[in-house]
């Protein structure tokens, strides 16, 4: 008895020290798992289409109908299915525009307007705070129509290239874009102000509905007293169901406070379909009005469980995050102070609706508030409180994985940068003293920041 | 003296044994498995569907040329034929498919009737390149087997216009062409997006980090492609008792579409396409579990036969023959369960 358990005892320390090389998990930093327990631990194409790893079973089969809502196909109005499309639309589903819920590339050409879209405005406010509409024309342009009716204008752009230097020599380019707005269906008013937008990645964003208002007000700065020369300042804007204001969140410029009101407003904008929170047509104020009394074309399970699926999708664990180029990245990022707006993390409080997305220690590394990024990056188009310089701090949780789900790298509101560099030098204004710095570090030191963005 | 040999040599043994997991399975090597998935089952389903959309624009020519009855079906037995291998790609629907925007030129559903009909009433010329201009739903599979079966599958030739004709042909031409971009983008002398996969984990590799989640993404295509043909494809027209949600209606090539959907699961987990065979996803649930391997076997088996018992047209069965499409859609799940709970826990470990 006591030889066996000799015998085992020394079996167990020796296979433990032993085999301890061979299997213990790489140290890994604190925030690998970027949305709590919504982290799912997979990295291929369809990552990004993947439900929250926390979901229940009947939270899976709500998710499930809200896939199918994302990816409904509209058409024209009478249909037995999917009715209402347009009359003006940009795409007829979701999907189309997030496609396998990633980041849009800009499009290859002007006939492929593929998740890109333009907004609209006169100068001035409307009654509840937000941009001004252009009579005849609305918030965005829609530059698709279904037949027999007219788009409401056609977009072409050039690139314009300007080639720079970092401090080493080493070159690169930036582009942007010039958009031409022609063909209109009645005469362009001369004072549009307009904003090129990218439809954005759809993951995660459950999360950012359940931090508590005032966690991402704390953050906020917007006069500088700590005098670092970062703000960052919250957006209000108006929501429709509870008309008011509330913190923005959603959005390039954080022009939305919901994903229900998001949602329901890129059905209507963006396709055209009418539901019971947007019921009215995006083309009513037109000569083209269709005056069909089939209005909402969706209803609010529908909405509602298109609403969920952005809200219950997983976010992708972090990849690589113990290998040492990462990780000395990692550093130059709280360095470079690139994380004064791109805040590493959140804990989530209550939401009211989905336990699991409540409470949760997650790492988008923004601080959902608005940031002056400099005249390059500006679209000069007011909403709500954001200026024409502002823009919401992007996440940057699954950005690492842009070409593997979408096969491209382009970044940025309107998609101008090609690859994250790029990204990093079209940053200006509060971030302007962090680009610099970037782009005096060795090209080694690059590669490392680049590397841990990717890790992300 | 002789305690401590023992000692060492139970030791060794232990140790080899104990470590055994650790030191073997991160030295697999799935490079051949996933080449031969690769250019045996996916590239040759693109093949055939590049293959079988040609000679649907060809049948459609000659029904063009030649209107009657016998060119008329043989232009849907053309289209049933282009079907299949689109149908059997569905379990690996990943990477180009969805990147450069072509499902929703070859598959969007629903037609876009009401649009389609003020075209084919307008007097512009309904080219390729005209039709390859318009909105998903009004081409691809769909809009053809709309013109050519007819609302309710039994469209006489006389019923045809001329300007039907037309839009079948520049239609068929322009699915053909974007059955061709997809093949291409896969195809090793083109685009050759097959070498990401084949050479998944492999340094420069800007899609797969590793073979594990090559292998991953195919387990989890096959998973999602089961759970929508239970939870969709039948699910919904079936629970809502509404045949407008049915997928190949007009052609009544719904029992096959979700069969061939099935067979998709079937070839990435067997490795085999028609009559090419090499390695599938078997080889490593057979190596670390044989009884849950003849499980899969058996239930993708059981699966498609369910779906080919049910009981006349699936439009049909929906209402007459509910039990037959219960049995299918049970057949169905519990083949996604599977996957699901059991099988993909096995590549996520390796």
């Amino acid at each position: 008895m006591k030889l066996k358990s000799y015998l085992m005892y020394l079996l167990f320390l020796l296979s433990v020290s032993s085999c301890k090389q061979d299997t213990a998990e790489p140290t890994e930093d604190e925030d690998v798992n970027l949305g709590g327990s919504t982290t799912v631990n997979v990295s291929f194409i369809n990552t990004f289409q993947q439900p929250a790893n926390n979901l229940t079973a009947s939270e899976i089969d709500l998710h499930r109908d809200g896939d199918k809502a994302f990816g409904d196909i509209f058409v024209t109005a009478p249909s037995v299915v999917n009715s209402g499309l347009g009359p003006i639309f940009n795409q007829n589903s979701c999907e189309n525009c997030h496609v396998a819920n990633g980041k849009s590339p800009f499009p290859s050409s002007p006939s492929e307007l593929r998740g890109l879209l333009v907004r609209l405005s006169l100068p001035g406010k409307d009654n509840n705070g937000g941009p001004l509409e252009v009579p005849g024309f609305g918030g965005q342009l829609q530059t698709k129509a279904t037949y027999g009716k007219q788009a409401e204008a056609s977009l072409s752009w050039k690139e314009i290239e300007e080639i720079k230097s970092y401090l080493d020599g080493e070159k690169y380019s930036l582009r942007k874009f010039e958009f031409d707005i022609y063909n209109s269906y009645i005469p362009w008013p001369s004072n549009v102000l307009t904003s090129a937008r990218i439809a954005p990645a759809v993951i995660g964003l459950g999360l950012f509905e359940a931090i508590s208002a005032s966690d991402i007000i704390g953050f906020a700065d917007p006069t500088d007293l700590d005098g670092d020369g970062i703000s960052g300042r919250p957006n209000y804007v108006w929501n429709d169901q509870t008309q008011q204001k509330e913190l923005g969140r959603f959005g390039w410029k954080a022009g939305q406070p919901t994903l229900l009101q998001q949602t329901a407003a890129a059905y209507n904008n963006d396709m055209g379909i009418t539901s019971p929170y947007f019921p009215k047509e995006n083309f009513l104020q037109q000569i083209q009005y269709d005056k069909l009394i089939d209005d909402p074309e969706i209803d609010e399970a529908t909405l509602k469980a298109a609403t969920f699926y952005t809200q219950s999708l997983a976010v992708p664990k972090r990849r690589n995050a113990a290998n040492p180029d990462v990780k000395k990245g990692k550093a130059l990022f709280s360095k470079l102070k690139c994380r004064a707006c791109h805040r590493p993390n959140f804990t989530t409080g209550q939401h009211p609706e989905f336990p699991f997305l409540s409470l949760q220690t997650i790492y988008p590394y923004t601080d959902l508030l608005l940031h002056d990024m400099g005249d390059g990056l500006a679209d000069n188009r007011p909403d709500f409180e954001a200026s024409g310089n502002e823009w919401r701090t992007p996440p940057l949780w699954g950005i690492g994985l842009t070409n593997i789900v979408g096969g491209h790298s382009n970044f940025l509101h309107d998609g101008r940068a090609r690859n994250l560099e790029e990204a990093i030098m079209w940053h200006g204004g509060e971030a302007e003293k962090s680009k610099e710095a970037f782009g005096k570090l060795p090209k080694s030191e690059r590669e490392s920041l680049i590397k841990f963005l990717e890790s992300l | 003296m002789k305690l401590r040999i023992l000692t060492s040599i139970i030791t060794l043994i232990f140790l080899i044994s104990a470590c055994k997991k650790t030191e073997i399975i991160p030295g697999a090597d799935y490079q051949q498995l996933l080449s031969d998935l690769s250019y045996n089952v996916i590239l040759e389903t693109y093949k055939d569907l590049f293959d079988n959309t040609q000679l649907l624009l060809e049948s459609l020519e000659s029904l063009k040329s030649n209107q009657n009855e016998v060119n008329l079906e043989l232009a849907r037995q053309a289209w049933r034929n282009a079907r299949d291998p689109w149908e059997q790609s569905e379990g690996f629907l990943f990477g180009p498919v969805d990147q450069k925007g072509l499902d929703p030129s070859i598959d969007s559903w629903p037609v876009n009737q009401t649009d389609l009909d003020a075209v084919l009433k307008s007097s512009n010329t309904l080219s390729r390149t005209y039709i390859d201009g318009l909105d998903g739903t009004l081409k691809g599979f769909h809009t053809i087997e709309y013109l050519l079966f007819g609302e309710n599958g039994s469209k006489k030739i006389d019923a045809f216009t001329p300007r039907e004709f037309e839009y079948l042909t520049g239609c068929s031409e322009s699915l053909h062409g974007a059955t061709e971009a997809l093949y291409f983008s896969w195809k090793q002398d083109k685009q050759n997006f097959i070498s990401n996969v084949i050479n998944a984990g492999k340094a420069g590799n800007n899609i797969y980090p590793s073979q594990k989640s090559a292998l991953e993404e195919l387990m989890t295509g096959m998973i999602t492609i089961t759970d929508e043909v239970a939870n969709g494809k039948i699910n919904d027209p079936f629970s809502q008792l509404n045949i407008n949600l049915e997928e190949s209606r007009f052609s009544r090539n719904s029992k096959k579409d979700f069969a061939d959907n099935i067979r998709s699961v079937k070839n990435i987990y067997n490795g085999n396409y028609k009559n090419l065979a090499g390695k599938g996803l078997t080889e490593i649930i057979y190596s670390k579990n044989p009884n849950l391997d003849s499980k899969i076997r058996v239930q993708i088996d059981e699966a498609i036969t369910g779906i080919e018992n049910i009981q006349g047209t699936f439009t049909d069965a929906i209402f007459n023959a509910k039990q037959s499409v219960i049995d299918a859609q049970n057949r169905v799940r519990a083949l996604q369960l599977t996957l699901e709970s059991e099988a993909l826990p096995i590549i996520s470990n390796l």
